[in-house]
């Protein structure tokens, strides 16, 4: 235990530094500096060195898990909370407006990519064939999109509501659940191969309609009951138990469906989509943020923890093939089908740009088949290498992409329609951020739905039926975007608060005791005679 | 957004009396008061104050000879309607200048949350159309108001 209590304090300041400079410094997403910090300090690395007097801190286990069972446990029940946020976070509502190009994007972006994998893993000849736990792994890697550093760069550009934003997060909610029906599909293939078994079409046929059939289950009778259960819980009136009640349901089905012959994430991911359509969604996500925050960063280091350098070497080059094919799957997958449906070249790059991130279900699956013993180092390591490389080469290509052009047609859809902003300049940005966030207020008090797209970005989105309006503050000024053809209702808030406000200012000015409550404030604090 | 759920024949007036942009508004709250969605005359002088001191931060009349008096009191349960309309026009000092002839009022909680604002927004926008200014200021009947509005 002593052993896990120092590896856990190295993880937890390494991780979080790495973060840093990577961000603040090199103004690349954080998760690549965790992941970078753990290819660092792992059992391959500075880790594994005997330190004289020590010991050695990460002394490897000698199996194809590098790291201690207790601290991999850390790093699943992270991968668990991931995946659970990441459930709750889908907007289901949003994904059945776009649905038909949500659809089309997000199954050409999973179907390209499994294949790309799989298939550049036998063109290797890092697995023997296409079917062989490998090449399977290598594709199901391939699939989920990150979509959460695409969506932080879409609020920075205030392009979250544009046609191609709200595709982009139409499909990866789509992305998300194919991915992870894959994952299990493949964790029985590789269950049944890895044991020595042969698999042929009947078992896959097999294996297939009890993954997808549990997972239609279990989603549907969870998206019928959670509003039941959250109209029980929200009588013990405290959003702390809340939460932690939550939080054990998405445990106890991630158990469920492990011991189903699936796998945990799968159970954690149904049990946050199923929460995602109750009120007391975003109250979760906001109260299991101090956890994120503590146990996520572990997530990542760990991972890069068991690359085992030694066993990368011979994969480079393939690593560097299967991460390029990764990029042009999603490009190829995801932007044709959105050329086809209405949007042009521009916009179709910007889509399959968006998808490229891999992230935490790619090393997740790329972690369960190195603990099943499906894969070996040399795949695990190249999984980790086309993460590295796809999130560090989206963001600025996708940035860089957003420009005042359209990325639509010129016959657009009515539900592709024209976003107006309204911009308003105050005398600073003290006046403004209060403006900001009285403004969101208001918005609540006419029962919209109002979330902060992170904790250090100055944009809330908020919703009510199909109406989406994106606020944001940039020092002084306070925009307010809307469709066109509701235009008319932000003009109407955002008068009423103004007015609000002027009259607040006034009253202020007339607060007769103001002086004296100032002089009060100050009375016999500083009078000390000697 | 249902207009028939806040609406009802018996908060549309088709002929104000009044010729001043004060008296059309007790009218209205008079209205609202017969109609059983203000209770008593303690409330009613509290409507009438929100409205007047809405309307003097900043003029409901809007173009068109549009005006939406409105205001937010604790002393109503949830938001209440009315229509009423002045076919001769009178000057509500709005924005293009033009005097006003169908008019819009609501009475909001201040403390309870609900689509308060979206619901003038809604009404408004719906007034913006030429056809259905024309259509409800021909109308003969509370009941063809209504229709016109919520079709």
């Amino acid at each position: 235990m002593l052993r896990l209590v120092l590896q856990l304090a190295v993880i937890f300041i390494a991780a979080r530094l790495g973060g840093f400079v990577f961000s603040r410094w090199l103004k690349i997403p954080s998760v690549l500096g965790e992941l970078c910090s753990g290819l660092l300090i792992g059992p391959y690395a500075l880790g594994g060195m005997n330190i004289r007097g020590l010991g050695t801190l990460f002394p490897g286990t000698g199996d194809v898990l590098a790291v201690s069972p207790e601290l991999y446990g850390f790093a699943t029940i992270a991968s668990i909370l991931l995946l659970f946020l990441s459930g709750l976070e889908s907007d289901l509502t949003l994904f059945a407006r776009y649905s038909t190009v949500g659809i089309a994007v997000g199954v050409g972006g999973v179907i390209v990519s499994f294949i790309g994998g799989a298939w550049a893993a036998v063109l290797f000849r890092v697995a023997p064939s296409f079917s062989s736990p490998a090449a399977l792994f290598l594709g199901v890697v391939s699939t989920a999109t990150s979509v959460g550093i695409t969506a932080r760069i879409l609020a920075d550009k205030r392009k979250m509501d544009s046609p191609e934003g709200v595709t982009i997060l139409a499909a990866a909610v789509l992305d998300d659940v194919l991915g992870i029906v894959l994952l299990a599909v493949v964790v029985a293939i590789s269950r049944i191969q890895t044991a020595g078994g042969h698999v042929d079409w009947g078992d896959v046929g097999r294996i297939c309609a009890k993954a997808v059939g549990f997972w239609i289950v279990f989603t549907a009778i969870g998206l019928l009951s959670a509003r039941r259960i959250t109209s029980v819980l929200k009588r013990l009136r405290s959003m702390e138990i809340i939460t932690s009640i939550a939080f054990g349901l998405a445990l106890l089905m991630a158990g469920l469906m492990e011991m189903a012959g699936l796998a945990l994430i799968i159970g954690a991911y149904v049990t946050g989509l199923a929460l995602s359509r109750t009120d007391v969604a975003h109250a979760i996500q906001n109260q299991l943020h101090g956890m994120y925050n503590m146990l996520v960063p572990v997530f990542f280091c760990v991972m890069g923890m068991l690359v085992n350098f030694a066993e990368l070497k011979p994969v480079i080059l393939f690593g560097l093939v299967y991460s390029i094919i990764a990029v042009a799957a999603k490009l190829i997958g995801c932007g044709l089908p959105a050329f086809l449906m209405n949007f042009n070249r521009l916009g179709a790059k910007r889509i399959g740009l968006g998808m490229v991130p891999r992230g935490e279900v790619a090393l997740i699956v790329a972690g369960i088949g190195l603990s099943t013993g499906s894969i070996q180092h040399d795949v695990f390591g190249a999984a980790v290498m086309m993460t590295l490389l796809t999130t560090l080469l989206a963001p600025p290509l996708l940035a860089h992409s957003f420009d005042h052009r359209s990325g639509v047609r010129h016959r657009a859809e009515p539900s592709m329609e024209e976003i107006k902003t309204i911009s308003l300049d105050f005398p600073s940005t003290d006046i403004a951020s209060f403006m900001f966030s009285r403004l969101a207020q208001t918005f609540r008090n006419e029962e919209f739905f109002v979330y902060r797209l992170g904790p250090d970005v100055q944009t809330y989105q908020i919703r009510k039926d199909d109406m989406v309006f994106t606020l944001t503050q940039e020092g002084d000024s306070v925009q307010l975007s809307a469709p066109a053809k509701y235009e008319h209702v932000a003009r109407f808030i955002l008068l009423e608060e103004l007015l609000t406000m002027q009259d607040l200012a006034k009253s202020f000015e007339r607060m007769h005791n103001l002086d004296g409550m100032k002089s009060d404030l100050l009375k016999g604090v500083f009078d000390a005679d000697e | 957004m249902n207009l028939r759920k806040v609406l009802s024949v018996d908060t549309i007036a088709l002929d104000l009396k009044s010729d001043t942009k004060d008296g059309i508004i007790e009218e209205m709250i008079d209205l609202l008061m017969a109609a059983g969605k203000i209770r008593d005359l303690k409330d009613k002088k509290e409507a009438l104050r929100v409205v007047l001191e809405r309307e003097r931060k900043m003029s409901t009349g809007m173009q068109n000879g549009i005006a939406i008096p409105h205001g937010k009191t604790d002393r109503v349960d949830n938001l209440v309607a009315a229509v009423a309309l002045k076919k001769s026009g009178v000057d509500f000092g709005s924005l293009d200048g033009q005097p006003s002839r169908i008019f819009v009022m609501t009475l909001s909680p201040d403390t309870r949350t609900g689509p308060h604002i979206q619901f003038l927004a809604e009404i408004s926008r719906q007034l913006n159309d030429p056809a259905v200014r024309d259509r409800i200021l021909q109308a003969e009947r509370p009941e063809d108001v209504l229709d016109i509005l919520s079709s």
